[in-house]
């Protein structure tokens, strides 16, 4: 069972358009985490599902050279890294895992929060975002016999 | 005035909705499960635009946003489904 792209000009011309778009409105909700609905895990997903809907689209071996494997699982390494990373740098300044004012930046501690909330929602969206492409591609990948092996 | 009108509007989307899931789940063809579920998504999302009207909120938008993001993915993924039988 060969892999199958698809021809549709539509669909295509419609899909160069949207994926911009899509990949903006992801970074909307992430960086608006905590004044509207969404946050990182959800603008995450939207992130991802760009990718996903450029490999439904054009075929999953277009997709799999948009994306190194290498690439995605250092970014899902390096979301984990960050979250905990602000999480200890708080511990490390004289606070709880994950209290946010107790970073010793210099502005007042609405700021500090603010800030310390918004890298933590950018490191679960680049977490989530690289899981769910690198989720996407295996499961296709095992579905059309193209397996993990020539990625 | 406004309100009980988009009130009643959101009642017979709702019914009508009700209509389309009838054709989703009975229809015989895939092309027509497939544009059956493509109109409930399109009704949802009026919905969801409606009731943020209703409670007055803008944060309905967002969700809205996403829906016809979300639905839009969806039709070509089952198309594609439809059609090759796989990704």
């Amino acid at each position: 069972m060969g892999e199958k792209e698809v021809e549709s000009l539509v669909a295509r011309t419609i899909s160069r358009i949207m994926i911009p778009f899509i990949q903006l409105f992801g970074i909307y909700v992430i960086v608006h985490g905590e004044t509207s609905p969404g946050g990182g895990f959800q603008g995450g997903v939207i992130l991802g599902t760009s990718m996903i809907l450029y490999g439904i689209v054009y075929g999953l071996s277009k997709a799999k050279k948009r994306v190194s494997k290498k690439h995605l699982i250092i970014l899902i390494s390096l979301g984990v890294l960050i979250y905990s990373g602000i999480g200890l740098m708080d511990m490390l300044s004289g606070g709880k895992y994950l209290q946010y004012d107790s970073l010793p930046l210099p502005v007042d501690a609405h700021e500090t929060t603010a800030l310390s909330i918004l890298g933590v929602e950018l490191g679960i969206g680049l977490t989530v975002m690289s899981a769910t492409i690198i989720l996407f591609i295996y499961l296709a990948g095992e579905r059309i016999g193209a397996g993990m092996d020539n990625w | 005035m406004m309100q009980e009108i988009f009130e009643y509007t959101t009642l017979c989307l709702l019914a009508t909705t009700l209509l389309c899931l009838y054709r989703a789940i009975v229809g015989p063809e895939p092309w027509d499960r497939a544009i059956a579920i493509n109109v409930v998504g399109t009704k949802t999302i009026i919905i969801v635009v409606l009731i943020g009207y209703l409670f007055d909120s803008l944060y309905f938008v967002d969700v809205a946003i996403v829906y016809a993001l979300f639905n839009f993915i969806l039709t070509v993924a089952l198309s594609k489904q439809i059609e090759f039988g796989g990704l």
